[in-house]
């Protein structure tokens, strides 16, 4: 279960609080969905569950199955299992996409303490995944991200998602950019994930992925603070009235 | 000329050790004047220092303490397990020619049958044909006339050379296998060794040469190495030159390349340098005739207070040649690297097209990268450009890495490594390119 309580964050160097009292809670097997305008804190909430630097925690805490990820490096948030699907995937040049995932692979595996794949173990499972999501050889053989067009970062991130069997899923915005097909097969990708041993975390503007992934809660978040909780139907209803509420509210 | 007031302890010695080898050094007929002659320039202008323009930046009379002696000659046979603990598991098993030196002087090779010296490649030790009659074209590459005062490295490897590979590839050959000139160091106490390799590759011909200069024992960390290579590309040739210096921060490495490329020649010549103490690469690049390609690149690895320094002169003197200039730098600690590449296009040499990159990873605050390009450009019709950056580690993109669960430590190398892979990238040869990057992972890892 994931537990985020009173959480305020600042950004370093800036004088504000970006988060200004976060409170949610997230049990496992269930998919709740962040809507909120741009700039509301949607991805430095996302940041600062997988621990980013200069996203500073100045109060509150980030609790995963009863313990807090505050002090944990973001590997280590990694091997506990926390994935952060990132709203924009960095390109490594340099990096192979294959030896990028089989090193991140393993590393979890091992502080997992949990025997590396071996290469041809390794070939198979990513060649099955790719193939799920519509991902190519050849884009595996390129370096990490690089060139890739904005769709398929984003699936590059639900494979490495699903490549690294996480417990929590924070999903950044992982549908903008998509194409209509890929939102579908990229939903699939998420939706074969859901189960009674993940809580999953999707951040998005857009109605249609909760269409696919369809969410046990809905929670708006603006100003920093989570400004309205409900069921699916409130994606409907936002997707209708926008945000002018809770803007309003906020200010 | 700079007349210099008084000698520095190594200069002193240098001097001193002259008088004592110079009657067992090799080579008869004119050798002996020519090695006094080299002698007498290096004693006049004395080390480089930093108030000469090309030295500004890596001042030998306070960076060369002291001179070492001269090294003896090693017990050590060359087998396997010399070969596998000089060079590393990779460089030792590569598919090679491979010409051995210890301690300056050649001991053997090792040839895979069906690629012995014969009508397309031979070779010579340069200390048994200096100064005999049918190699007097050697005697060129001993003048010591007009050299400006930064010649200070030609005239010590011309005073006290010892032996180096006379390379020759005829006419049109092409050896399947790159020829390996290996230069081992091994002794029980600090030496120096001064080494002269001169290779010729004829018209048409296509050919790698590698040469790598490695210490074992004390050698490893504590040996000065004189370097000279004379590289000559024919008409329409293609040659690969791949030079792997590694070491520790008691090694004194000063290399001097000196190319040239006939019409339409392409070379590509690639340096690694990788934790010396001191280190100077000087390449000069000559165009003798038109349409000729140059890539020269190379990557310098340094930590400690190493310093690591490679300057490039890059002379278009005919037209329509093409000249491509790629050098990076990982540096940690308080290492500096320096970059000052000099291209310069005379009026004739219109239609040149050359391109500088010099980059350094900076891996601490301490770390310093001086890079000073320079383009003199007297032709009109030509495409210059360059640039250099100095950078740290990219903290969004090693977030990316972490937050996936690879360790700092790990993540750190994956970009440094990637960092260096566009560098490395640039040795064609497969397994060649591969036994560099593990001589840079191995750099790397002894950093974690
Ligand atoms: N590194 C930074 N430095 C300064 N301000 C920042 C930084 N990162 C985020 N902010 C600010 O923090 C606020 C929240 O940003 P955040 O990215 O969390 O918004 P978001 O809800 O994800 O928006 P969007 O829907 O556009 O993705 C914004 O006002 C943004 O400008
Ligand atoms: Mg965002």
């Amino acid at each position: 279960m994931l537990e985020i309580t009173d959480l305020t964050v600042r950004i370093a160097d800036e004088e504000k609080e970006i988060l200004r009292g976060i409170n949610l809670t997230v049990p496992k097997g269930e998919v709740h969905a962040i809507m909120g305008p741009n700039g509301s804190g949607k991805s430095t909430l996302a940041y600062a569950i997988a621990g980013r630097d200069g996203y500073e925690v100045t109060g509150g805490d980030i609790l995963w199955n009863g313990q807090s990820l505050l002090d944990m490096e973001p590997d280590e948030r990694a091997a506990a299992g926390v994935f952060l699907g990132f709203q924009y995937p960095l390109e490594i040049p340099g990096v192979a996409t294959m030896t990028f995932l089989r090193s991140a692979l393993n590393a979890l595996k091992k502080k997992r303490g949990m025997p590396e794949l071996t290469t041809p173990e390794f070939l198979k499972l990513i060649r099955a995944k790719a193939a799920e999501l519509g991902i190519k050889d050849e884009m595996l053989k390129r370096p990490l991200n690089v060139g890739f067009s904005g769709g398929e970062k984003k699936r590059m991130e639900v494979l490495q998602m699903s490549m690294l069997d996480p417990q929590l899923c924070v999903l950044d915005e992982t549908d903008s950019g998509l194409d209509i097909d890929a939102i579908r097969i990229v939903a699939e990708g998420a939706n074969r994930m859901r189960g009674p041993d993940r809580a999953m975390l999707v951040i998005t503007h857009y109605q249609r992925l909760l269409d696919y992934i369809v969410p046990d809660k809905v929670h708006v978040l603006s100003g920093g603070r989570i400004v309205k909780t409900g069921g699916k139907e409130l994606a409907h209803e936002l997707e209708k009235s926008g945000y002018a509420e809770f803007t309003g509210k906020a200010a | 000329m700079s007349v210099v007031a008084t000698r520095t302890e190594a200069e002193e010695q240098l001097a001193r050790q002259f008088a004592k080898v110079a009657p067992e050094l090799p080579g008869g007929a004119w050798v002996p004047a020519a090695r006094l002659a080299a002698m007498r320039a290096f004693g006049d202008a004395g080390l480089p220092h930093r108030r000469i323009e090309e030295w500004k930046y890596t001042d030998l009379r306070i960076r060369l303490k002291a001179a070492h002696e001269r090294a003896g000659c090693s017990q050590r046979k060359v087998d396997a397990g010399l070969l596998r603990e000089a060079l590393g598991e990779e460089l030792a098993s590569l598919a090679c020619i491979r010409l051995v030196l210890v301690n300056g002087r050649y001991v053997s090779s090792s040839v895979p049958v069906g690629h012995e010296p014969g009508e397309s490649w031979k070779f010579d030790s340069l200390a048994a044909v200096l100064g005999r009659p049918n190699f007097a074209w050697i005697r060129h590459s001993f003048e010591t006339a007009d050299e400006a005062d930064g010649a200070a490295v030609r005239h010590l490897n011309s005073a006290f050379v010892s032996d180096g590979i006379v390379l020759t590839v005829s006419e049109g050959a092409k050896p399947a296998l790159p020829i390996h000139i290996v230069s081992i160091i091994d002794a029980d106490k600090p030496v120096a060794v001064t080494t002269r390799n001169i290779v010729r590759v004829g018209a048409g011909a296509k050919v790698t040469v590698i040469e790598s200069h490695i210490g074992v024992s004390v050698s490893k960390n504590e040996r000065q190495v004189t370097a000279l290579t004379e590289f000559s590309v024919g008409d329409g040739a293609e040659a690969h030159h791949i030079q792997l210096v590694a070491g520790g921060a008691d090694v004194v490495h000063l290399g001097q390349w000196d190319v040239s490329l006939a019409a339409t020649a392409a070379y590509r010549g690639f340096q690694l340098t990788a934790g010396i103490g001191l280190a100077r690469n000087e390449s000069h690049v000559s165009f003798t005739g038109p349409d000729a390609k140059l890539d020269l690149s190379g990557l310098m690895l340094g930590r400690g207070r190493d310093h690591i320094d490679t300057t490039l002169v890059v002379n278009h003197t005919t037209t329509g040649c093409e000249g491509r200039e790629l050098f990076k730098a990982v540096l940690d600690d308080r290492a500096r690297a320096v970059f000052q590449g000099k291209v310069i296009v005379a009026p004739e040499a219109q239609k040149t097209d050359g391109k500088q990159m010099a980059q350094a990873l900076m891996l601490s605050e301490d770390a310093e990268f001086d890079s000073k390009p320079e383009l003199e450009i007297y032709a009109d019709d030509v495409a210059c450009g360059h640039g250099s950056t100095a950078a740290e580690l990219d903290a969004d993109m090693l977030f990316y890495l972490r937050s996936r669960g690879i360790p700092l430590a790990d993540a750190r190398a994956m970009l440094i490594e990637s960092f260096a892979a566009d560098a490395l990238d640039k040795i064609e040869n497969e397994e060649l390119r591969e036994a560099a990057r593990a001589i840079t992972v191995g750099w790397l890892g002894v950093a974690a």
